[in-house]
């Protein structure tokens, strides 16, 4: 779950880092009277919003309802705006990037470090002068103090205010089970450090030991006016569903993230494209099939659907009878290809050819079967 | 030979009284695996499949010496059950779970290197010797006892290579999952290095896909350290930058991490690539 804006700065700052005044507003008449100038900002889970128009600067109270009438209702990178983050505007000389993630290669966290803020990391890399600070975070001994003293003056701020802020990053990071913590920016002005902006993500894998306050803060996010319905990703990965939509023709449920990449490569080797992938995860039972199926029929650009199956902890007796039940309560109202193999693939096979349904054993046959139906021939 | 494994090793399953775990080790002692203990919390004292099965691991391991440990513990409770088995160093603890919080996963990999245990996984079938032992939840139907080591990030998409190589008459001395990611600490370049020193593998068959850089480190090793033939498959060619493809470490996230980019590493280290699991079966074929 990525966090909102004011979600994160309110983490940072119960945390002891700096933020702006700020509060949050689900309508133009709840705007405050006074407190101008300010910035409006558009709370959306998106990057690159001050680009969209997401982010306004106000002088008076009358440009905030003007800017507040504007922003209700619009669409930010494709998001509708229901909640507006009315903050005080901060004065900033330097604008700085902070921010801690997951290492890719060690098993600890890995800080990053930029003196070139307010873009975003992975464009700093990309300009010739952006130097990114990157250090592995032992957890017994976090940023060492020379390393501290390093960092500091690299980036020409005061080092026991920025070790404060450091030390607070990597509390939350591992005691929200935040896979990233980000400040960018970072603004610097006379000595003081203050968040402007914030990204925090939360694994959601972890959200068996945060409940009830994760399902509030996705409660909170749906404020204002979104329609209170499950988020889809949600419900599915709670089946251990992974369902990723793409732009193709075909639609994938396959029982393996290894063999469904296989078959999405296959798909496009036969001049076809996929237009779900959906993967059952390893131990799929007739539960997660008819879900699944549920979820890529509802894919109108779907012309067959292509189910590819390789059972290890799976067992397509189940399987079979997940289809055949979701095929006794809904139609699937297109062409299906059906590759089965694996544990119990006799008694899956014989309980789909009874209901008509015919499989094939060979991968790339499956394949090109799926993408000939789909072509209509 | 094998490697990891054989038919001495001595087994302990973590979460043996559950469905997954009992019905496993079921499966594992058909084929020849050496389960010498169970541990289940609160359930000492009881059997499964003749297996002793014990509250703590410090029991089972003060009864008899434990080689291996594979746990069948779903993922809110992996982290615990994972520490305990690092705790009374069993050299080899294989992670079956899926879908750990990526701080556990942190946490079990630094205390087992804090203890000197190997770990596969998380979110692995494990591994499996044909005919000797194993270690995993590897449909037996697809295995058979041979000259061809596989190292896979995928369990189904080694499952689909095994089946395809037995029915062309090609066993495989070792299968070893090493798990979905997003972290391994046993790795493709650790199990390459196993499979080179290993006299029964002839060949070994590399199965990756896109996400991270560990193919990339793979190549490096492959170029000084390997001299059996190595043919490998990299899934996720088509797969769009920026999506997770069903692995927690199957995630495009700038070129080095894409398929081509490292079928093209490891074309230049020597291994042979290829499209399909049909091709590597027609690859070894024409090497043998």
């Amino acid at each position: 779950m990525r966090l909102l804006e004011y979600q994160a700065k309110r983490l940072l700052a119960a945390h002891g880092i700096p933020v702006p005044k700020g509060r949050i507003v689900l309508a133009p008449g709840d705007l405050p009277q006074d407190g101008y100038p300010a910035v409006l900002k558009a709370q959306v889970p998106a990057g690159g919003r001050g680009k969209a128009g997401g982010i306004v600067r106000v002088e008076t109270a009358h440009e905030a309802s003007e800017a507040a009438e504007r922003l209700f209702g619009a669409m930010i990178r494709g998001i509708p705006v229901r909640q507006i983050l009315v903050e005080d505007a901060v004065p900033v000389e330097r604008e700085l990037y902070l921010g801690v993630t997951v290492d890719k290669e060690e098993p600890v966290g890995l800080l990053l470090a930029s003196a070139m803020g307010g873009i975003e990391i992975e464009a700093v890399g990309k300009t010739a002068s952006g130097e990114i600070l990157s250090f592995r975070i032992d957890p017994c001994f976090g940023l060492v103090p020379p390393m501290q003293r390093y960092l500091a003056s690299r980036l020409s701020v005061e080092p026991a205010r920025l070790t404060e802020i450091i030390s607070a990053l990597l509390e939350i990071f591992s005691a929200h089970d935040a896979t990233l913590v980000e400040i960018n920016p970072l603004a610097a002005a006379s000595g003081a450090l203050v968040a402007l902006d914030a990204k925090i993500i939360l694994d959601d894998h972890a959200t068996f030991r945060h409940t009830p306050h994760w399902t509030e803060l996705a409660e909170e996010q749906g404020e204002g006016g979104a329609d209170g319905a499950e988020d889809p990703a949600t419900s599915l990965r709670a089946l251990g569903i992974s369902h990723v939509p793409l732009d193709g023709e075909i639609a994938l449920i396959s029982d393996g993230a290894g063999t469904g990449m296989l078959t999405l490569d296959l798909i496009e080797d036969a001049g076809g494209r996929a237009a779900d992938f959906c993967e059952l995860g390893g131990a799929a039972g007739a539960e997660t099939i008819e879900r699944a199926l549920s979820v890529v029929t509802k894919n109108r650009n779907a012309k067959a659907l292509l189910i590819s199956l390789l059972g290890g902890l799976t067992r397509m007796d189940e399987i079979a009878a997940g289809i055949l039940a979701y095929l006794g309560r809904s139609e699937i109202p297109i062409p299906v290809v059906v590759r089965m193999s694996g544990t119990k693939e006799e008694e899956g096979r014989a309980m789909l050819q009874r209901a008509g349904i015919a499989t094939l054993d060979d991968l790339p046959e499956a394949v090109r079967t799926a993408v000939q139906l789909a072509r209509g021939n | 030979m094998s490697v990891l494994i054989d038919e001495t090793t001595r087994v302990l399953v973590q979460g043996i009284t559950g469905n997954v775990g009992s019905f496993q080790t079921r499966v594992m002692r058909r084929h020849g695996t050496r389960v010498v203990a169970g541990v289940t919390p609160g359930k000492g004292g009881t059997r499964v499949d003749g297996v002793p099965v014990f509250g703590f691991v410090r029991e089972a391991a003060a009864r008899e010496p434990i080689d291996a440990a594979i746990s069948f513990v779903p993922a809110r409770f992996a982290l615990d059950a994972a520490l305990e088995a690092i705790e009374s160093r069993i050299p080899l603890l294989v992670l079956t779970a899926a879908d750990l919080p990526v701080h556990d996963v942190m946490k079990i990999l630094r205390f087992a290197r804090a203890n000197g245990v190997r770990v596969l996984g998380p979110d692995t079938p494990g591994l499996v010797a044909p005919g000797r032992c194993k270690l995993g939840v590897h449909p037996e139907r697809v295995l058979r006892e041979g000259p061809i080591g596989i190292v896979s990030k995928s369990g189904a998409l080694s499952y689909e290579v095994c089946k395809q190589l037995t029915e062309a008459g090609l066993g495989q001395s070792t299968v070893v999952g090493i798990g979905g990611g997003p972290l391994w600490d046993l790795d493709q370049s650790d199990v390459l290095c196993l499979f080179e020193d290993d006299p029964q593998t002839e060949a070994i068959v590399l199965l990756g896909e896109v996400g991270g850089t560990m193919e990339h480190r793979a190549a490096a090793v492959i170029r000084e350290r390997i001299t059996k033939p190595v043919v490998a498959l990299i899934v996720g060619r088509s797969v769009p930058e920026g999506a997770r493809m069903g692995h927690a470490g199957a995630i495009v996230g700038g070129e080095l991490e894409t398929a081509a980019s490292k079928s093209a590493a490891l074309r230049g280290a020597g291994a042979k690539t290829v499209r399909t699991p049909r091709e590597i079966v027609e690859s070894l074929k024409g090497a043998g």
